[in-house]
């Protein structure tokens, strides 16, 4: 299948379920604000995916309250453009930056540790450009700015994480769903990798534990996990367009476990078979069994 | 008054030399966006002499014309009012006292006889111009040792602001860092080799200045040596009317060794336009224009000098190539050229060691050789993939080559140019031989197929524990030596996989699987 194939089957399996629905939305909405733990939003617009996933939890103001200073946490680790799911979706992003400013955040703030070079990965990932265009402060992560942080000690007992992220009064993690063969998964926790300092390529000898050990340290307010386009091969960088399954899906929820074990099922696994998942449910960090876990599914 | 104005106007053109010597930086774009080696592609004698070593005509040669032909109607007016290192030197010089004499009357004469030598030797094949055109020579010496160390000094003084940990100082610290970040401060503080040794060889060539002003454009400059045989010609003609009381007055102020004072005997190859003996002469009796009738000293180089010259520029070409560098297999295995660099012989009648593409390598891992590639490529670049490696989609090292030694690559074929292979050094790769699992070098192999690929194994480790680990393995077909497993393998030290040069798409014979 190539690009053009593959873009068209997208729009065309969006649109039969787009249309159908959105009478629907409205109520599942309203519904959904009162009980859900994990919302699934479905359709063709990242930005109204978006929104409906944090409107399901009850709206970006059960989180953010005025005056807070926000960051969001994307993954911006690589120099891919959008369509190669290897980088959070700009959109996706920059969703959550403005609703955070309409619920009267002070500012907030975009940045990542990148893998390869930061200049080529802000910009060619669009999302430098998509946030700072609703008023994002993105910046470039600042080798000073990383402090020794005492870590619970399943596999590290410190490590140097950046400052800012504790300096928040707020943290929003949003993370791509990409395959990321030495952890089988790249999800929300191991996003948090962006905010380690030092050599961490290290980490990858217990990386389980270290993830874990890091995601408690970071507890975020919420996880928007993009799943607008994921990376089934060759991740977490990815660079071929035949490996990119277009799922037009964002998922939020506040338990980084049952976040990421949902995400394991969109690639057709369970949390069972993420490492870093079966180490954060054992920690007491959540849930990783997704029957114990209410969650709606909306389709915008 | 025309002192004013060349000042403002060697100002200017430093000030233009500098700023684009700044925009020389990756931004995250793909393409810089301004004509970064635009100085380079202005220099004739970088242009004659890469078409005389390479036998290849060259794309940018307008500009070289046109100073060409610019200083047949001005002579030198290129070294008096435009070159920066003209002007750096002429800044310096305000450090030395006036005096009358000159040092040594002849010595002008020496930058005639590097000017020989390197042509003849480029006659030959042989590109030594780079070491000392001073364009390449300001380029190489900014990129690579006054600007990271203005960053280091810089950026040490912030730091320490950053550190005292009162708000006050650190936001004010903080304040200016961010400013000057924006305005000339490097994205990461850039490291070279040979920097200290670069750095100082550009600290003599000031220096050099107290000793006479402008020692360097008066006797060593083979870029004003060649500009000066071709103002012999000019147009622009300086005369000395009636009433000269050879007060001597002008031979002080003289910025080059035209020595102005012997009126009918003046060196016109040595003027540097600068016009300082008209402004100066109390008399007024100097006059620069086009009607003037003159009479001008020949430029006297003597012809056992100039054979001399010649000879070394013959000479230097065979004893420069027997080194066993230049056979197959024998070159250092590091020397891994960037990406779209022509086949070492050809790279080396081309490049001019400007540094341009050190300065604009994004991971830095661009770095000026010492004796790998013989003293013929000396500063020439090499990728040391432990500093930096080749960003998988960067192509700005080609974009700003002057002289095409690097290939102008557009990104679908950049992705595909291999400038070495990876190899794992399985007795220090954590999964092969301690059990451990990594796969760092999986993770940021940047190919759409991984080069790097896994062998799921059963190992046990020394308590007898069964582990399953993923050990990386190299395919070679893949493989484009990018080096990015090697800078970011975490074995410190020697790494557990690495690049050489092997299989390099550039080379017909340095190749290891079958075609």
């Amino acid at each position: 299948m190539d690009r053009r194939d593959f873009l068209k089957t997208a729009i065309v399996s969006g649109v039969t379920f787009v249309i159908p629905n959105i009478a629907d939305t409205f109520l599942d909405v309203l519904e959904a604000a009162e009980k859900a733990d994990l919302i699934v939003a479905h359709g063709l617009s990242p930005a109204s995916i978006t929104k409906a996933a944090i409107d399901g939890l009850g709206g970006i103001k059960r989180f953010i309250s005025n005056g807070d200073i926000v960051v969001v946490k994307p993954n911006i680790g690589w120099d891919r453009t959008p369509e190669y799911a290897a980088t959070t979706n700009p959109e996706v992003v920059s969703t959550v930056v403005r609703l955070c400013y309409e619920a009267g955040a002070k500012q907030v703030k975009v940045f990542d540790r990148s893998v390869v070079d930061p200049r080529r990965c802000y910009i060619q990932s669009g999302i430098a450009d998509a946030s700072s265009a609703v008023g994002g402060i993105v910046s470039f992560v600042d080798d000073r700015k990383f402090r020794d942080v005492k870590l619970p000690g399943i596999s590290l007992k410190s490590w140097p994480l950046y400052k800012e992220i504790f300096e928040a009064d707020k943290v929003i993690n949003v993370p791509i769903a990409k395959v990321h063969n030495l952890s089988t998964l790249t999800l929300g926790m191991k996003n948090w990798m962006g905010m380690m300092g030092g050599l961490r390529g290290r980490i990858h000898q217990k990386i389980e534990g270290s993830l874990v050990d890091v995601a408690i340290a970071i507890k975020p307010t919420l996880i928007v996990l993009d799943a607008v386009r994921i990376l089934t091969a060759n991740g977490p960088q990815g660079g071929d367009l035949a490996d990119v399954k277009q799922l037009n899906t964002v998922i939020a929820g506040t338990d980084q476990v049952a976040v990421d074990a949902f995400g394991a099922t969109l690639f057709g696994l369970k949390g069972a078979n993420i490492g870093y998942v079966v180490a954060g449910y054992k920690a007491g960090l959540g849930t990783m069994d997704l029957s114990k876990v209410k969650i709606k599914k909306i389709t915008v | 008054m025309v002192k004013k104005i060349r000042i403002a106007t060697q100002g200017l053109f430093l000030l233009i030399f500098l700023w684009l010597f700044l925009q020389t930086e990756a931004k995250g774009a793909n393409e810089l966006g301004y004509p970064v080696k635009i100085f380079l592609d202005a220099d004739p004698l970088i242009f004659i002499t890469t078409i005389l070593a390479s036998r290849d005509w060259y794309k940018t040669l307008y500009l070289a014309i046109f100073v060409i032909v610019a200083t047949v109607f001005l002579g030198r007016a290129f070294c008096g009012w435009i070159c920066p290192l003209g002007t750096m030197n002429n800044m310096v010089s305000v450090l030395k006292k006036q005096q009358r004499k000159t040092v040594a009357i002849d010595w002008y004469r020496f930058k005639y006889y590097i000017l020989i030598f390197l042509l003849t030797s480029s006659l030959f094949s042989l590109q030594l111009i780079g070491i000392v055109d001073p364009i390449s020579l300001l380029i190489r010496s900014f990129s690579l040792a006054v600007y990271p160390l203005t960053s280091s000094a810089t950026n040490a003084i912030f730091d320490a602001g950053y550190n005292t940990n009162i708000p006050f100082i650190v936001s004010i610290s903080e304040f200016l860092s961010s400013l000057l970040k924006k305005i000339f401060l490097p994205f990461q503080q850039p490291f070279y080799l040979q920097s200290a040794f670069i750095g100082l060889l550009f600290f003599l060539v000031l220096g050099l200045n107290l000793l006479e002003r402008r020692f360097w454009c008066r006797y060593l400059c083979p870029l004003g040596a060649f500009l000066g045989i071709v103002s012999r010609y000019a147009f622009l003609k300086r005369s000395v009317s009636e009433g000269c009381n050879e007060c001597g007055a002008c031979a002080s102020v003289c910025q080059g060794s035209a020595v102005p004072d012997l009126k009918d005997n003046w060196k016109k190859a040595e003027c540097l336009v600068c016009m300082n003996c008209d402004d100066l002469c109390h008399k007024n009796v100097v006059h620069f224009g086009f009607m003037k009738k003159q009479t001008s000293a020949g430029l006297d180089l003597g012809k056992r000098r100039m054979l001399g010259s010649i000879l070394s520029g013959l000479i230097a070409v065979p004893l420069l190539r027997i080194t066993p560098v230049v056979k197959t297999g024998v070159p250092d295995p590091k020397l891994i050229r960037p990406p779209g660099a022509l086949q070492e012989k050809e790279f080396l009648r081309k490049c001019v060691k400007c540094g341009e593409c050190m300065k604009v390598c994004i991971t830095n891992g661009l770095q000026p050789t010492f004796l790998e590639a013989g003293i013929e490529g000396i500063w020439s670049p090499v990728l040391v993939p432990r500093i930096g490696y080749c960003e998988y989609r960067c192509t700005l090292c080609g974009q700003v080559c002057p002289t095409g030694a690097i290939k102008r690559l557009n990104l679908p074929e950049k992705t595909k140019v291999k400038i070495g292979l990876a190899m794992i050094d399985k007795g220090r790769c954590l999964p092969h031989a301690h059990a451990t699992p990594c796969i760092v070098c999986e993770e940021v192999c940047p190919t759409p197929k991984k080069a790097i690929w896994f062998d799921q194994v059963r190992v046990k480790n020394r308590e007898g524990k069964e582990l399953i680990l993923k050990q990386p393995r190299v395919d070679l077909e893949i493989c484009i030596g990018c080096g990015i497993c090697e800078a970011k393998c975490p074995v410190l030290g020697q790494p557990a996989i690495y690049v050489t040069s092997i299989g390099e798409s550039r080379s017909r014979d340095n190749q290891l699987l079958l075609p």
